[in-house]
């Protein structure tokens, strides 16, 4: 498939992402730079955007092996495609963009069809979050420890994951997850919700043993 | 659940309301909880409002998950590598 084909040239960028991404000093030079060949504004360029591709990556992937190798192959991939960036959007929005785009490749590669959206994406009766509103007595309080709800989302079937990550906590639109999913905006919402639920459920479960052992978010996925 | 018309708010039943609710999120700022039109019943269904609050600070709380991690120095001297061995233009993607 080609990668250029989703969304790959430049897009205007979410409002929501663009406020986020303000210019980098420097890195217009190194983008022309880098489109004429030039090795140390390519390796500044790394420099400047490693943590938030490979973040991004870790949040899509839940596993830091594919989290560096989907790092890996952005950076090789930006390097093939940096030509084709008009700076019509900030390069940051783009290459956010390109590295979803990659990622949903990957995970379609290994066999999760994120473009059947409610055959594939759906998971298993065991996995799905239980339809109840439960007792008031477990609410969550109005709080959430950060390291529990990262294990609980790593720990979320794929499908709900991706439509987490990329609505909760990358900020993305229904319609922009729509359109990078292949699926419709009232399926973006339901699994979306089906994510929070199944969330919510986890949070609700006693710490598993290998929580009280202290166990990294690393260790785990 | 997708239906854009929403229930009549007074003689919603819970029932009905879980299935509207991620149309519920999804319209205004995703602030169920402060919705004027939900008040009433919120305030009637107890269960129905504490599920909103929780799914709410999920919500919430997601925003600030996964802070910036460094990918190892292999991921950049791997990249290099291939980069001198011209493997990008092979590469079939």
């Amino acid at each position: 498939m080609d990668v250029q084909g989703l969304q790959m040239t430049d897009t205007k960028p979410a409002p929501g992402l663009f406020k986020r991404n303000p210019p980098i000093v420097g890195e217009a030079e190194a983008i022309e730079a880098a489109k004429n060949g030039d090795a140390e504004a390519f390796s500044k360029l790394y420099a400047l955007h490693k943590r938030r591709v490979y973040t991004l990556c870790l949040r899509m992937l839940g596993n830091v092996s594919e989290a560096e190798d989907m790092t890996q192959e952005a950076f090789l991939h930006l390097f093939r495609k940096i030509g084709s960036f008009r700076g019509e959007s900030a390069f940051s929005t783009w290459l956010h963009r390109l590295t979803v785009n990659l990622v949903l490749m990957h995970l379609r590669k290994k066999g999760l069809n994120l473009v059947s959206l409610e055959e594939t994406i759906n998971p298993s009766e065991e996995d799905a979050p239980k339809r109840d509103f439960g007792s008031r007595d477990l609410n969550l309080t109005g709080s959430v420890d950060r390291v529990a709800l990262e294990r609980a989302v790593a720990s979320l079937p794929p499908g709900y994951r991706m439509v987490f990550v990329l609505h909760d906590v990358e900020g993305f639109e229904h319609n922009e997850i729509a359109t990078m999913l292949e699926c419709s905006t009232g399926n973006s919402k339901s699994q979306l919700h089906k994510a929070r639920l199944k969330l919510r459920e986890l949070l609700r479960q006693p710490i598993p043993p290998i929580v009280q052992q202290g166990s990294s978010l690393k260790e785990a996925v | 659940m997708t239906n854009p018309e929403f229930p009549d708010f007074d003689t919603m039943t819970p029932a009905d309301f879980e299935n509207y609710l991620p149309d519920f999120f999804a319209s205004g700022d995703g602030h169920v909880s402060t919705d004027p039109r939900l008040q009433t019943f919120l305030k009637n269904n107890p269960d129905c409002a504490a599920l909103v609050r929780d799914l709410e600070t999920i919500a919430e709380h997601a925003k600030s998950l996964f802070a910036p991690a460094e990918p190892s120095d292999a991921v950049w001297s791997n990249i290099q590598s291939k980069l001198k061995q011209g493997q990008t233009e092979e590469d079939p993607r």
